[in-house]
C-alpha cells in the first residue's frame, strides 16, 4: 500500500511539474503583453521596459518558469530598493492586479470554493442517492416517473439558467441581500449568515449533479437487483428492506464513489458559473477574471496548480476508497 | 461603461465655466453648506460598483476622475481642493492642506505652498513638509507606480535622459535624487516647486492625489495601493479586491483643520463586484435605500425604466458630463492618411443609430463640434465645418460621402484604392462587447452605402486601450475619449495630439500635412504651436490659440463624431445631499449623508 501511494504521489508531482510547463508555454505563445496591459495610459517604452522587469517578464520563458519553481520552495523577492518585498515559500508568485502574493489570494478565495463544494456535495448526494434508491425501489410507478422527470429537467437545464432564475427569485423575495451576498461569513461565528450566503449557490450547483446521481443510483440499484447474490438472499427469505440496505446498496453505491470523488475534487478547483452568478469570489471567479481581464499569469498558474492538485489527490483517494469498498479490487 | 474604459484618462474640469448645463430629470441639489451637520451625521453609506476594486487607491496612481473625488473626500487630503458645492462655485480652488491656493513667482516658474499645522496622519504622527515632498517624488518611480498622472514629471525642473524619461528615477532607486531635491525644496512648513517653464495653472494640479503627501515609512511600494495611509476623515478598515472597502472614522482627523470635508456617515462601504443586473435592480427596487451607484451608469433599458418611473423620482440625476468621446483616425501613412477619406467617413457615419444604440441623446451624449468639451469653459468655442457643414446629416449622408470619396481618387489614389477594396478596407478597432458588435454592424452598413469598405478588429475590452495605444498594433480608426484634467485645454490638446502627450491615438506625429491633398500645417509646426501655448502665460491668448488648434483638429477630421457625454447618478431613498460636483464629474461626495 505504502509503495503504491508513494508511486502515485511521485506521479502526481510529475504531472503538476508538466502542467506548469504547459501553462507557461501557452502564455508564452499568446500575443499578449502583460507589461503593456498593466502599463496604463501614459505608457512610454521606458515604462513598458520597467514594467516588464517588475513583472519578471524580462527574462526568457524558461527562466521565468524556473524562478516560479524555485519560488515554491524558497520564496520570491520582487522589486528593487525600498520597494522590495517578498512572497514567502511556498510562493506561487505575486499577483500585481491584486497587489498580493498569489498564495494569499488563493487562501482568501479557497474558503468560498470549499464551502460551496462541501454544501453542494452534501445536498446532491443526499437528494441524488435518495431519489435514485426510491425510484429503483418503486420502479415503474409514478414515483419512478417523477424521478425520471427530475433527472431529465435537472440534467438538461444549464447551470447559468438555473443560477439566474434562483438568484432573481431569491432577490425578488428579499431572501438575498445583494450587498452582503458573496462576502465571507464564517460558519463558526455566524452559522445562519453562512447558510444564508450559500444556500442558493448550493441549490444551483447541486441540481444538475443531483439529477445525474439520481440516474446513476437508480440504474445501479436496479442492475444489482438482478444479481445472483440478491436472488439468493431473497430465496433465503431475507426481507426486501434488509436486502436493499445490507446487500444491494453496498454494491450499487461503490461505483458512485468514483464519480463523487472526482466531481468533488473538480469543484475544489472552482465552480466558475455559480460563483460568478452569486458573486462568490472563489477560485473559479478569480481564475476567470485572471484569464479574461487581467492576464494575471502568476494567479492563473496558481489556481491551475491548485485545481490540478485536488483532482489528482481525489483520484488517489477514490482509488483507495474503492479498494476498501470493493474487496474484489486489490491495489498492486 | 465606455468612460470607465478610459480608466486613467481622467476627468476634471474647468474653472470659469460659461455654460454648465445640468440636464435634469427631477434631480436634487442640496449643498453641503445648507445641511445641518448634526442631523446628517451617522449611518453607513454604501457605494455599489461592478468593478472588482479601485483601478488604484495609491494616491500617486489614482487617475480616474470619480476615484479622485471619492478618495480625496474620504481618505486623502491634497494641497488644494475644489470647492465642495454645486454649480460654478464648485470650480473655485480652496486650500486644503495648504494655507492658501499657492504663491507664484519667477514668472510662473516657481510655486510655493505652506502646510497648515496640526494635521495628523491616521497613526497620530504629524504631517510634515517632507511627507509632501516624498509624496510628489513617487510619481517618478514609473517602474513601480504605474498609471498615475505625469504632470510632475513634465512640469518640474528636472533634466530628461536621452530616451525622454526623467533623470530622477524616484525614491526607491534614488537615482538623480539631488536633481529632485533641487526642484522641490522644503523649508519649514513651506514646500516650493521649481518648474521648467511657466505654468500658470500649476495649482490646479495640486488638487490631485498625486500631489498629496505620503509618509515614507509607511510606503510599501506596489502594495501601498491596497493600504494607503489616511489624512482624511476616514481610514481603511478592510480593503479586499472583489469584495469591499470599509472606511471607518479616523480619530486623528480634525475638522478644525479641514474646511472641505463633512464626514457625515459613521462608515463608508464600497461594495465591489456587484453584477450589472443586480446593481441596476438595487436602484430600480430601492432594495438598499442607503446605497449609491458608483458606476454612474445603468444598462440602457434599465436607465429608461428608472428615469421614467415615478417611484425613482428624486433618486437619480442625468447630467452633462465632462467627457468628449470620438473615433480617432490614425493618420500614419498607410492608414487614414488621406484627408478626403477621413472626411468621407465622417459624413457617411450614421451617428443617430450609434448614439441610440448606446442610450440615446438623453442618456449617452449629444453630437459635439470639438474635442474640447463645452464644460472646459473659456477654451471651448464652436468650430466651423464638421457637424455644422450643410452636408452633414446626423443619420449619415452617403451621397455626399461618395462625392468626397471620389475626390480621394485623385488626391490620394493609393488610400482610395485600399479603402474601397473589399479585401482590404478600413481596419476599425472595436472593443469586443455586445454593444461593440452591434455598433460595428451599423458602421459597416453606413460606410458600405458610401462605397467604403471596412473590417473590424474585435479586441477584448481589457486589451482595448493597450492595443490601440500601441502604434504597432493600432488599426486605422479606434475609439477614444477624454475629459479635461482641469480648467485649461492644456490638459486636452497636448495629451491627445502631440507625440509625448501620452494618449495620442491619431499618431499624428506621422502626419504629412502641407501637401496638395492636405493643406494642413504639418506636424512640426503643429507641435511647436501646442508646446508654445502650454507655456503661454497670457490666459486670453492661450485660450484663443487652443480654440484655433481645436479648429485644426476638426478640419483635419482627426476626431470623427465628437460626442459630449451625458452621465447618470443613482442613489437610494435614504441617501441625502446628492448633487453633482462639476469639476470632478462625479457626485458631490462630501455632501452625501444617510437620512
Amino acid at each position: 500500500m505504502f509503495k503504491y501511494v508513494s508511486r502515485r504521489l511521485a506521479y502526481a508531482i510529475f504531472l503538476l511539474f508538466l502542467l506548469s510547463i504547459v501553462v507557461y508555454l501557452i502564455f508564452g505563445l499568446l500575443p499578449i503583453d502583460p507589461a503593456r496591459i498593466s502599463c496604463g495610459v501614459h505608457c512610454s517604452p521606458a515604462t513598458v521596459l520597467g514594467n516588464r522587469h517588475r513583472l519578471g517578464l524580462d527574462v526568457p520563458l524558461y527562466e521565468q518558469w524556473w524562478r516560479f519553481i524555485c519560488g515554491i520552495f524558497a520564496g520570491r523577492t520582487y522589486g528593487d530598493g525600498a520597494a522590495q518585498f517578498t512572497c514567502p515559500a511556498p510562493s506561487l508568485g505575486y499577483s500585481f492586479p491584486h497587489n498580493e502574493c498569489v498564495t494569499n489570494v488563493i487562501a482568501g478565495a479557497f474558503p468560498f470554493t470549499l464551502s460551496l463544494a462541501i454544501g453542494a456535495f452534501i445536498l446532491w448526494m443526499t437528494i441524488g442517492v435518495s431519489f435514485g434508491i426510491i425510484a429503483a425501489r418503486f420502479r415503474g410507478t409514478f414515483i419512478d416517473k417523477a424521478a425520471t422527470a427530475f433527472v431529465l429537467i435537472g440534467s438538461s437545464l444549464p447551470t447559468f439558467i438555473v443560477g439566474l432564475l434562483v438568484y432573481i427569485a431569491a432577490f425578488l423575495m428579499h431572501w438575498i441581500d445583494p450587498i452582503s451576498q458573496g462576502l465571507w461569513v464564517s460558519p463558526f461565528s455566524d452559522p445562519f449568515g453562512f447558510f444564508k450566503n450559500f444556500i442558493f449557490p448550493w441549490i444551483t450547483l447541486a441540481l444538475a449533479f443531483a439529477a445525474i446521481y439520481t440516474r446513476l443510483t437508480r440504474g445501479n440499484v436496479i442492475e444489482t437487483s438482478s444479481e445472483d447474490f440478491i436472488r439468493t438472499a431473497r430465496a433465503k427469505g431475507v426481507s426486501e428492506r434488509r436486502i436493499l440496505i445490507k446487500h444491494n446498496l453496498r454494491t450499487s453505491l461503490a461505483p458512485l464513489v468514483t464519480n463523487a470523488g472526482l466531481d468533488f475534487g473538480g469543484l475544489l478547483g472552482g465552480a466558475i458559473i455559480t460563483e460568478s452568478i452569486f458573486q462568490l469570489p472563489g477560485l473559479g471567479m478569480i481564475s476567470l477574471k485572471a484569464v479574461l481581464h487581467d492576464y494575471d499569469l502568476p494567479l492563473i498558474m496558481g489556481t491551475t496548480l491548485v485545481a490540478a492538485t485536488f483532482i489528482i489527490l481525489f483520484n488517489l483517494i477514490v482509488d483507495l476508497a474503492y479498494a476498501y469498498l470493493d474487496p474484489r479490487v486489490r491495489i498492486a | 461603461m465606455a468612460i470607465r474604459q478610459l480608466r486613467s484618462s481622467k476627468v476634471r474640469l474647468i474653472a470659469s465655466l460659461s455654460a454648465v448645463a445640468l440636464v435634469a430629470t427631477g434631480m436634487v441639489a442640496t449643498t453641503a453648506s445648507s445641511a445641518s451637520a448634526a442631523s446628517h451625521t451617522g449611518g453607513t453609506l454604501i457605494y455599489v460598483t461592478n468593478a472588482d476594486s479601485f483601478a488604484h487607491a495609491d494616491p500617486t496612481r489614482v487617475y480616474t476622475g470619480e476615484d479622485i473625488a471619492f478618495l480625496n473626500t474620504y481618505l486623502f487630503r491634497t494641497l488644494l481642493s475644489y470647492n465642495p458645492t454645486v454649480g460654478q462655485a464648485g470650480f473655485q480652488l480652496k486650500p486644503d492642506l495648504a494655507t492658501d491656493t499657492g504663491r507664484v513667482s519667477d514668472g510662473g516658474k516657481t510655486w510655493a505652498f505652506t502646510l497648515k499645522s496640526g494635521i495628523k496622519w491616521q497613526d497620530g504622527s504629524a504631517l510634515t513638509c517632507e511627507d509632501e515632498k516624498y509624496g510628489v517624488s513617487r510619481a517618478f518611480a514609473t517602474d513601480v507606480l504605474t498609471d498615475g498622472p505625469t504632470y510632475a514629471i513634465q512640469y518640474l525642473n528636472i533634466p530628461k535622459d536621452a530616451d525622454g524619461s526623467s533623470s530622477y528615477k524616484g525614491p526607491y532607486k534614488k537615482t538623480g535624487q539631488a536633481l529632485f531635491d533641487k526642484a522641490v525644496v522644503c523649508s519649514g512648513n513651506t514646500i516650493t516647486f521649481h518648474l521648467n517653464a511657466p505654468i500658470g495653472d500649476f495649482n490646479y494640479f495640486a488638487t490631485y492625489p498625486a500631489m498629496s503627501p505620503v509618509k515614507a515609512k509607511a510606503d510599501t511600494g506596489d502594495k501601498y495601493d491596497m493600504n494607503p495611509m489616511a489624512l482624511g476623515p476616514y481610514k481603511i478598515q478592510t480593503y479586499k479586491s472583489g469584495a469591499e472597502m470599509i472606511l471607518v472614522r479616523n480619530p486623528n482627523w480634525s475638522a478644525a483643520t479641514d474646511s472641505v470635508r463633512t464626514a457625515y456617515p459613521d462608515q463608508v462601504t464600497m461594495r465591489f463586484s456587484i453584477s450589472e443586473d443586480v446593481r441596476d435592480q438595487i436602484f430600480l427596487k430601492d432594495s438598499t435605500p442607503n446605497a449609491v451607484n458608483y458606476d454612474q451608469v445603468m444598462q440602457p433599458a434599465n436607465q429608461a425604466a428608472f428615469f421614467n418611473s415615478s417611484a425613482s423620482a428624486g433618486r437619480g440625476m442625468n447630467v452633462t458630463g465632462p467627457y468628449t468621446r470620438y473615433y480617432a483616425t490614425n493618420v500614419t501613412p498607410g492608414h487614414m492618411d488621406c484627408l478626403d477619406v477621413r472626411k468621407a467617413v465622417f459624413f457617411a457615419i450614421n451617428n443617430k443609430a450609434l448614439i441610440d444604440l448606446a442610450g440615446g441623446v438623453r442618456f449617452y451624449g449629444k453630437l459635439g463640434d470639438s474635442v474640447i468639451n463645452p464644460l472646459a469653459g473659456i477654451d471651448y468655442a464652436p468650430t466651423h465645418g464638421g457637424i455644422h457643414d450643410s452636408n452633414f446629416n446626423i443619420a449619415g449622408n452617403a451621397t455626399y460621402a461618395k462625392t468626397v470619396l471620389a475626390d480621394a481618387m485623385t488626391t490620394c489614389p493609393d488610400t482610395y484604392a485600399r479603402v474601397t477594396d473589399p479585401k482590404k478596407g478600413i481596419a476599425w478597432d472595436v472593443a469586443n462587447t455586445a454593444t461593440g458588435q452591434k455598433a460595428a454592424t451599423l458602421i459597416k452598413s453606413a460606410l458600405n452605402a458610401a462605397g467604403i469598405q471596412v473590417n473590424f478588429n474585435f479586441i477584448p475590452s481589457a486589451q482595448y486601450y493597450p492595443t490601440v495605444q500601441n502604434p504597432a498594433k493600432q488599426g486605422d480608426i479606434s475609439t477614444a475619449g477624454w475629459g479635461a484634467d482641469w480648467a485649461n485645454a492644456s490638459t486636452v490638446i497636448p495629451p491627445l495630439f502631440i507625440k509625448e502627450g501620452g494618449f495620442n491615438e491619431n499618431q499624428n506625429w506621422n502626419w504629412t500635412g502641407k501637401t496638395t491633398a492636405d493643406p494642413g500645417i504639418g506636424y512640426d509646426a503643429w507641435h511647436s504651436r501646442v508646446v508654445a501655448n502650454m507655456g503661454q502665460t497670457d490666459r486670453a491668448k492661450q485660450s484663443a490659440e487652443w480654440k484655433a488648434l481645436a479648429q485644426i483638429v476638426t478640419d483635419e477630421y482627426w476626431a470623427i463624431r465628437p460626442l459630449f457625454s451625458i452621465e447618470q447618478e443613482y442613489w437610494g431613498s435614504k441617501v441625502g445631499g446628492a448633487s453633482f460636483w462639476l469639476p470632478q464629474g462625479a457626485l458631490l461626495f462630501p455632501a452625501l449623508y444617510v437620512k
